[in-house]
């Protein structure tokens, strides 16, 4: 019994088989989806400076220090001391109650998000707020949410603009959650289930036991469609047409001012951050750190969240390198290049999983 | 085309054309009248001048007023100037909408500030100015707004 | 593309919705009002409302003496503003009946080709965030810091330059001028050649540019626009090339045009002049004769002989022109400014009717107006 086996019962003690642990686990859920809000602000400040170093000008690098760290803390407090203005003809349930929805589905996402998978005493436990059969059904489900957001927000406004501007996005994310859809089912096809938990460990077996291969090497054409669905669901460059301020001033949040675009503003980067971990959870391999190799003794927790960030920069290179699309095109793309990928790619899944299995 | 466009100019339209003078290689000058002016632009337009550069208008208190046409070529570097003189108190002119395109802007801008009425012209709103100040002919030599001593 | 499509008029149909673009809109490079009538994504008819900064410049300018016009001209487009003085210097020289001395104009030639280059810098930085090409925008800026120090350093100001006079410039260039400039200048030109196979191989870019907002050279004709859009419809009508003014005759350029007169054309054309006008920089500073640089007779109160000029120039977007009537007093009689903003302005109505809502931010930036110029 060393001091590991102690810290670890201690740990399973707490968590697990007290009166009190349902409560303990739902303070740590809470503690969890808080840091992954702070994953979000996280995202903020890496667009500001990383988008900044690529562009050839520094990001935010007076507040906080040298580094602008605590820029975002600046702008939180701008952002509450705003007036609140809901225009007349506004409907004022829908106005107020879109960025709600728009949260409560982030809120609803990181639910699911598992970190990490320890073996402790002889039982697996899951890092996630909850473990559910089906959670990638339940995340493509969710994350639905936020077209309803979108939506009321446009409607709500009661402006011409915001109203084009809901149309077009309400259009845009319909068209590109199928092929999210059907990617989704092609990864859960090859490991076999839907819970993200066994996705992640069925590419640590993925030709031989113990292989630690990513679905990225098994699917890459899912890869790319699951990518490039997620960038227009999100609503990020190529495809933020919503928020081209030159075309319909800032789409669906125009009337919005102070913290309510703020909040509008950070379930949009929050729904980013979401989609980095799915990426890195279904198609980067997870915790299991890298291919072959293996964990390399650092825990999985930092690979998960090491190889988000790596998502991230990602997202934050293809906005600084690419234009953006016009409205039609985008819809095309969805529907008549995405979708027929994607089923191709269902059909070499079910094929290599079978192959495989 | 050259300056022997002034030339037949004259000789096509004898009596509404006079005081033609070519003070340099580029530039024709010709005075011609009010009545006859859209003939004038069509000739003028079929012999190869398809740009109206500019439309000014010229206050020339106490009687007289004058709308000025500079028309030149895509393809020639001559620039003539018409020159047409209208009575001060009831300035009107045929508006050249129909031959070309862009005279309807430099028509709205010059009737708002000098009261140059443009006849037939298909949109006439004023263009630089707001509505209120319709009437108010801000660039006639006597007028009383200017310079903003308040 | 329909002529007639300057007025617009209610909605009449339930799918018809009036948008108003205006007058204050990040799109825009000053304030006017664009009514567009929208069914679904087309636009059925479209009117551009002007006038939000008209500033009265032509009464002013009929109260004002010759000399202090001059640095009133840098305003009608501040990024022209060195196309401004030059045609307005020449305008009263010929009135005046003088000449700019060798050397003068000589450094006309070179802070006009600079302020091109600025120019287009600008115009397509602003094209380029209106087309979602953030990047584009902050790399072209940064080069355009390098051409506004060079005319810093000849100028003394980086915006509104008033570096013309009758009969010569203000002051001469700098010791060591020639090896600065030709450096930035170098850079400058392997960055624009980069950036022009950047734009002309992006796979997006491409795909929202190409054969988006067609001005065919009749319509151009027709329309009265002179500058890169009718450039970019196949015509070559350069006023450096056609009514050669200061030096331009002895200089070898080439007018650039395109075929297409779509938005990338016009775009391209607009990279291909800065290369250009690079290329007649370096002709100037080598051919430059030594010399005074204003004549010494340039009088305080200049009192022109009564008379007319109307003097052109090509303004980096088109044609500039200048009519002032003398009465030989020490104050014109009459100025009009004749902008060329002025005429892109009017032709986009017609440009945008038929297309889509979304292109409407691209096609109105490519004819890169200057709403100042528009409303003087």
């Amino acid at each position: 019994m060393g001091i590991f086996e102690i810290i670890m019962d201690t740990l399973v003690f707490i968590f697990a088989t007290n009166p009190f642990s349902p409560w303990i686990r739902g303070v740590l859920g809470g503690l969890v989806i808080g840091a992954v809000f702070g994953g979000a602000l996280v995202m903020v400040y890496l667009e500001r400076k990383f988008l900044g170093d690529m562009q050839s000008r520094i990001g935010p690098n007076r507040v906080g220090g040298r580094f602008g760290v605590l820029q975002l803390i600046a702008d939180a407090i701008k952002l509450f001391t705003k007036e609140d203005i809901i225009p007349v003809k506004a409907d004022k349930w829908l106005f107020i109650g879109a960025p709600i929805v728009a949260l409560t589905s982030g809120f609803l996402m990181v639910a699911v998000i598992p970190f990490d998978y320890l073996y402790i005493n002889g039982n697996y436990y899951a890092v996630a707020v909850s473990r559910m059969d089906i959670s990638i059904l339940y995340l493509e489900a969710v994350s639905g949410l936020a077209i309803f957001a979108t939506f009321m927000a446009g409607w709500g406004s009661s402006s011409k603009y915001a109203v084009l501007a809901a149309f077009r996005n309400v259009a845009k994310m319909i068209g590109y959650e199928v092929p999210l859809g059907i990617t989704i089912i092609s990864v859960a096809v090859m490991a076999h289930s839907l819970d993200i938990v066994e996705i992640v460990e069925a590419q640590s077996n993925l030709i031989y036991e113990g292989s630690n291969l990513w679905y990225i090497i098994a699917q890459p054409l899912g890869f790319i469609v699951f990518f490039i669905a997620l960038l227009a669901d999100v609503g990020r460059i190529p495809f933020d047409q919503t928020e081209a301020e030159e075309e319909l001033v800032a789409g669906w949040a125009t009337e919005y001012s102070g913290m309510r675009w703020g909040l509008a503003f950070f379930a949009e980067y929050l729904h980013a951050v979401v989609g980095s971990f799915i990426v890195t959870l279904l198609f980067l391999g997870g915790w299991n750190g890298l291919p072959i190799v293996g964990n390399l003794f650092i825990p999985g927790i930092f690979w998960v969240i090491g190889k988000t960030i790596m998502v991230m920069m990602l997202f934050i290179w293809i906005r600084a390198a690419l234009p953006r699309y016009r409205i039609d095109q985008v819809i095309d793309i969805g529907w008549k290049v995405l979708i027929p990928l994607a089923l191709l790619n269902l059909v070499w899944a079910t094929i290599i999983g079978l192959t495989l299995a | 085309m050259d300056k022997t466009i002034m030339i037949e100019l004259s000789n096509t339209f004898k009596d509404a054309v006079s005081d033609v003078d070519v003070p340099s290689p580029n530039r024709a000058v010709a005075r011609i009248d009010p009545g006859k002016v859209k003939e004038i632009m069509q000739f003028l337009l079929d012999n190869g001048f398809d740009h109206l550069s500019c439309v000014s208008g010229v206050d020339y208190p106490p009687d007289k007023m004058e709308v000025v046409y500079h028309v030149t070529s895509y393809s020639a570097p001559l620039v003539i100037t018409l020159k047409a003189s209208l009575p001060r108190d009831d300035p009107n002119i045929d508006s050249l909408c129909g031959i070309y395109w862009n005279a309807n802007w430099y028509e709205r801008e010059t009737y708002e500030l000098y009261g140059i009425k443009f006849n037939d012209c298909p949109y006439m709103k004023v263009l630089l100015l707001i509505e209120e100040m319709e009437g108010e002919w801000p660039l006639r030599k006597d007028y009383a707004g200017y310079p903003d001593l308040t | 593309m329909t002529h007639e499509a300057t007025q617009i008029t209610s909605p009449t149909k339930p799918s018809e919705i009036l948008l108003h673009l205006g007058p204050q809109h990040p799109l825009q490079p000053g304030p006017f009002l664009l009514d567009l009538k929208i069914e679904g994504e087309t636009i059925r008819e479209a009117e551009l409302k002007i006038g939000y900064i008209h500033k009265g410049m032509e009464k002013v300018f009929e109260d004002r003496t010759y000399l202090q016009i001059l640095p009133l001209t840098d305003r009608i487009c501040y990024l022209a503003s060195n196309s401004n003085n030059d045609v307005y210097c020449r305008g009263v020289e010929e009135l005046l009946g003088i000449e700019p001395t060798d050397r003068a104009k000589y450094l006309r030639v070179l802070t006009n080709e600079l302020c091109r280059l600025q120019s287009h810098l600008l115009g397509i930085g602003e094209y380029a965030t209106d087309v979602g090409f953030l990047t584009m925008f902050i790399y072209m800026v940064r080069e355009r810091e390098g051409v506004v120090s060079l005319l810093e350093a000849i100028t003394g100001s980086r915006l509104n330059h008033n570096y013309a006079r009758f009969g010569g410039v203000a002051n001469d260039l700098p010791p060591g001028y020639k090896e600065m400039a030709l450096k930035t200048l170098g850079e400058l030109k392997k960055q624009v050649k980069s950036h022009d196979n950047m734009l002309s191989s992006d796979s997006i870019y491409l795909r929202r540019t190409k054969g988006v907002g067609v001005l065919t050279a009749k319509e151009a004709g027709e329309l009265g626009v002179a500058g890169p859009p009718l450039r970019a419809a196949g015509v070559e009508y350069d006023l450096r090339r056609m009514e050669p003014y200061l030096v331009y005759d002895d200089l070898d350029f080439k007018v650039i045009t395109q075929n297409d007169g779509d938005v990338f054309s016009r775009v391209k054309v607009r990279l291909l002049e800065i290369l250009e006008s690079i290329y007649i920089i370096e002709q100037c500073l080598d051919q430059m004769p030594s010399g005074p640089y204003k004549q010494d007779v340039t009088p305080y109160i200049t009192r022109p002989k009564a008379g007319e000029v109307y003097a052109r120039i090509e303004d980096p977007r088109g044609e500039m022109a200048m009519y002032i009537i003398s009465d030989g007093s020490d104050k014109p009689y009459r100025f009009r400014i004749r902008g060329p903003a002025f005429a892109t302005a009017q032709a986009l109505p017609p440009l945008l009717v038929g297309g889509y809502v979304a292109d409407v931010a691209a096609i109105a930036a490519s004819m890169d107006s200057c709403t100042s110029e528009v409303d003087r």
